[in-house]
């Protein structure tokens, strides 16, 4: 049973954002099932991310519970192969081993924007953390098309001075884009007392396409930033969807604390693979090294997409499949234009 | 006995297997395992959901034997 929590990595694969409500995560979960093409039942944790928290706080830790609710195993890390191991000791062995291919997942990308993602340059983010932002949530009010992300440097979290980042993201479930003809995004900082910033107002740069996906992103100096006081934070926008644009006004209450449960996001330092990295990682398992695999040669988790590669299937994946895999698993961990 | 058997197919075709992971975080592994709750504790009983928004006690995982795995879309 999957247990679907916060984003590890946002806008790492597809450009998933974290959701603000209940609604946006259980559609998150829905199109993960859709996407791995799944029929195993999943759970989702609350917003808080309670069981989460209440079972080790690991992105893809796995627990072994017995029938009298028991925890009997436990792992910080997932490991197909040796939960096999532990269902065996377990419960016994079974007749016909379930194999990766055996599932036929029907696997399919992530949600893509509703417009390509144009030519703003992305704001370098590599050392920073997301911090605890509130989002002022209104039923009655407008989706968040674009979501903010903040994050902030070691020394800003730790000492109250340091680089603020805020990035409006638009989140593909919603399917908005900007578009050239709208009023740019702004943004207001309002900071109580003893809080000293580079800018408290700001207004994003235009792009040269009419229409454009790419985050809207600002980078501040903060020069004194006491760690019990909060910033307010209100952002004016217009996201476009198919038939009309939304003229949006949101509000956040932003808090100088590493968000413990906001995930690394791309750019933020974790490492995508590029294709001749994503090409090598793949040959690494060529024992043989005579430049094809098999199966056995892959890990468990790229094992379960072999056949989704092994075009003529014969068994072996030669050179041009490689390629045409490594391709695929780059492209699904970039941002989708 | 039923045997619930879900096995772990995040989108994490990018990432190292366990194995790779333990071994390059053997204190992170190390720590994990003795933090509460440990093997022998009861699963803690909380109230989740399904993806269609239904919720779900963990008390009712009873009765069978259940693999929990973590995960998200990225």
């Amino acid at each position: 049973m999957l247990v679907y929590k916060s984003l590890a990595h946002p806008e790492l694969v597809g450009t998933y954002v974290q959701p603000f409500t209940l609604d946006e995560r259980l559609a998150h979960s829905q199109q993960a099932i859709k996407e791995l093409g799944t029929t195993m039942p999943w759970l989702v944790d609350q917003m808080d991310n309670r069981l989460k928290h209440a079972l080790g706080d690991r992105p893809n830790s796995e627990y072994v519970i017995d029938p009298l609710g028991k925890i009997v195993r436990k792992r910080a890390w997932s490991n197909p192969g040796e939960v096999r191991k532990d269902l065996e000791e377990l419960v016994g062995k079974v007749k016909k081993t379930t194999l990766p291919e055996d599932l036929k997942l029907n696997v399919v990308p992530p949600l893509a924007q509703s417009a390509p993602k144009g030519d703003l340059a992305p704001i370098p983010r590599a050392g920073l953390f997301p911090i605890v932002i509130k989002p002022q949530l209104d039923k009655d009010g407008d989706l968040f098309y674009a979501k903010l992300r903040c994050e902030a440097d070691p020394p800003l979290i730790d000492e109250g001075k340091g680089k603020l980042y805020l990035g409006f993201h638009l989140d593909p479930l919603h399917r908005a884009h900007w578009n050239k003809l709208q009023k740019p995004l702004r943004f207001e900082l309002t900071a109580p007392e003893g809080v000293k910033l580079s800018a408290t107002t700001g207004e994003s740069p235009k792009s040269s396409s009419e229409n454009d996906s790419a985050p809207r992103e600002f980078l501040l100096d903060v020069n004194s930033w006491p760690a019990d006081k909060t910033i307010q934070l209100t952002v004016a926008y217009d996201a476009c969807t198919e038939d009309l644009c939304h003229s949006v006004k949101q509000t956040y209450v932003l808090s100088r604390q590493r968000d413990q449960d906001g995930g690394r996001a791309k750019s933020a330092g974790f490492r995508v693979l590029t294709l001749e990295q994503m090409t090598q990682r793949l040959l690494a398992g060529d024992k043989n090294g005579d430049g094809k695999l098999i199966k056995e040669e892959l890990n468990s988790i790229q094992q379960s997409r072999f056949l989704d590669y092994d075009f003529n299937k014969d068994g072996v994946l030669e050179k041009d499949e490689i390629q045409t895999m490594a391709e695929q698993l780059t492209a699904s961990a970039e941002s989708k234009e | 006995m039923r045997i619930t058997l879900f096995m772990a197919m995040t989108a994490l075709l990018t990432m190292s297997p366990a194995a790779a992971w333990a071994q390059r975080n053997p204190k992170k592994e190390a720590e994990f395992l003795i933090t509460r709750p440990v093997v022998g504790d009861p699963l803690p009983e909380l109230t989740v959901y399904t993806p269609e928004g239904k919720e779900f006690k963990t008390a009712d995982l009873r009765g069978h034997y259940t693999v929990l795995t973590f995960g998200c879309l990225t």
